[in-house]
């Protein structure tokens, strides 16, 4: 009777202590970090991703801490261990892969490519600037330079289309500060520039938006379609909790809620995310390509 | 109580069949109007179809000007700007799964595909001046193998789950069958 009692007593011992464990409270379960590439500006990432954070780590377990940071920086503060996930360009993503064998989680969607996206060369209407022959001697902008389609879809259309933009415009530049993509199409806009090198998600959010018209602007070229923005993780982390990072991405829907500052918000919209899918490495592989006929990291020579 | 003579039971007669002709003729009268209603119903009905086919090729007319100049990119871009006025119109829906599938985002063009479909059946009807059938029919005949296999290989994939079970979808419809 007694080895019975005593085996039913163990058994709910374990069983509290697996609730307990499960129901461990915010700040007293292990700690993790997220480093956020900075898109427009680290008021903008915050603001974006905390609720994001708030629900992997309602969703997980851990304890997450947001960590923005700024996109020439990033691989750099990867390397010396200052967080252990990663939300970055596709670009950035490419570069880490590389040098530090980041590992794929999951990809974001947003816009109509989805978990594309693709880089636009616009012109203003009427400006005759048509075609990519139609571009030397131009002034140009471009976005900033680890934007994959913001400067580097651009750069190498141009070069596939026999136009060096280092010899052949008349000059070039890339706007400072924040919301460079914005600044691009309004450069442009205001006449400016003749061309910039704009994101087609952005043109394709600011005509939804109103902000500009169809008929503002000519698309001399449109890039092949590349990656969007993308969620690593360090390669030495537990692979359980990296699948169930994974996981508890691509299984976000619009109806998802997370309790954060007193509200109620919905997780993927609070984020300006339509969801997350899970791509193979090799479907980066068109970003290489690119990278390399453009010069550019990782692959960049001297 | 008078009795009836003669003349009361022919005026009795007379006024009988005077009721009876006049009942007739309303019967008939009113099947007269009933169908006369229902053939202005069925010109109506027909009207309006091609009042709508005639103002939607007018509206995205400046669309498939665009698409015809090689000028994709612009005419998505068009189809942004009208679906600010016409949100969840069925006809931009299948513009834009047309110019997606030509630039590559085969899933993204399936989703547009499925929605524009569930808006108006039209798409997969032959006879319609709508019709996107062939094209259709070539979309799940070439890629429903692919992404069975793909799902197949990647089980796990839910984005890949979504576009497989959308081409179910339109295979179901192209075959008639029911939703």
């Amino acid at each position: 009777m007694n080895f019975f009692q005593n085996r039913y007593a163990l058994i709910i011992i374990v069983l509290l202590i697996s609730l307990l464990s499960a129901c461990q409270p915010e700040g007293t379960r292990s700690k993790m970090r997220i480093g956020y590439m900075n898109c427009n500006s680290e008021e903008e990432t915050l603001k974006r991703f905390y609720p994001l954070t708030r629900y992997l780590s309602q969703k997980l377990g851990v304890d997450f801490e947001v960590v923005p940071v700024d996109t020439q920086d990033f691989s750099e503060r990867f390397a010396a261990g200052e967080f252990e996930f990663t939300h970055t360009n596709s670009l950035v993503y490419l570069i880490m892969h590389e040098e530090s064998q980041l590992k794929l989680l999951a990809t974001e969607k947003r816009g109509r490519y989805g978990s594309h996206t693709s880089g636009s060369i616009i012109s203003r209407k009427g400006s005759g600037i048509r075609t990519l022959a139609d571009l030397k001697g131009k002034r140009m902008i471009f976005g900033p330079q680890l934007a994959p389609s913001g400067f580097l879809a651009q750069y190498d259309t141009m070069l596939q289309g026999g136009i060096d933009p280092e010899k052949d415009l008349d000059y070039y530049a890339i706007p400072s500060g924040s919301f460079k993509h914005e600044k691009v199409v309004y450069g442009v806009y205001f006449g400016q520039y003749d061309v910039g090198t704009a994101p087609s998600l952005d043109l394709e959010l600011m005509t939804s938006a109103g902000k500009i018209t169809a008929d503002d602007f000519n698309i001399v070229a449109e890039s092949p379609i590349i990656p969007y923005c993308t969620f690593g993780a360090n390669k030495d982390l537990d692979p359980t909790l990296v699948e169930n990072f994974r996981k508890a991405l691509v299984e976000l829907t619009e109806k998802d809620v997370v309790s954060y500052q007193g509200e109620e918000l919905k997780v993927l919209a609070s984020a300006w995310i339509d969801g997350y899918e899970t791509l193979e490495d090799s479907d980066y592989d068109q970003l290489r390509a690119m990278a390399k006929r453009a010069n550019m990291p990782p692959y960049q020579e001297f | 109580m008078a009795r009836r003579d003669h003349f009361d039971i022919l005026t009795g007669g007379g006024l009988l069949v005077c009721a009876l002709v006049v009942v007739f003729l309303l019967m008939v009268g009113q099947e007269k109007n009933t169908s006369a209603a229902a053939l202005d119903k069925a010109l109506e009905q027909q009207i309006a179809y091609q009042a709508r086919i005639e103002f939607l090729h007018n509206l995205y007319q400046p669309v498939e000007d665009l698409r015809l100049a090689g000028q994709a990119s612009e005419a998505l871009l068009k189809l942004d700007e009208l679906a600010r006025h016409y949100p969840q119109e069925a006809h931009g829906e299948i513009l834009q799964a047309e110019i997606l599938l030509e630039r590559g985002a085969t899933k993204e063009s399936i989703d547009h595909y499925v929605r524009a479909v569930r808006l108006n059946g039209d798409y997969v009807d032959k006879a319609s001046p709508l019709t996107r059938r062939s094209g259709i029919q070539q979309l799940v005949n070439l890629r429903l193998p692919e992404f069975a296999a793909r799902t197949r290989k990647n089980p796990q994939s839910l984005a890949l789950q979504n576009t497989l079970t959308g081409l179910y979808y339109l295979q179901s419809r192209l075959s008639g069958g029911c939703e």
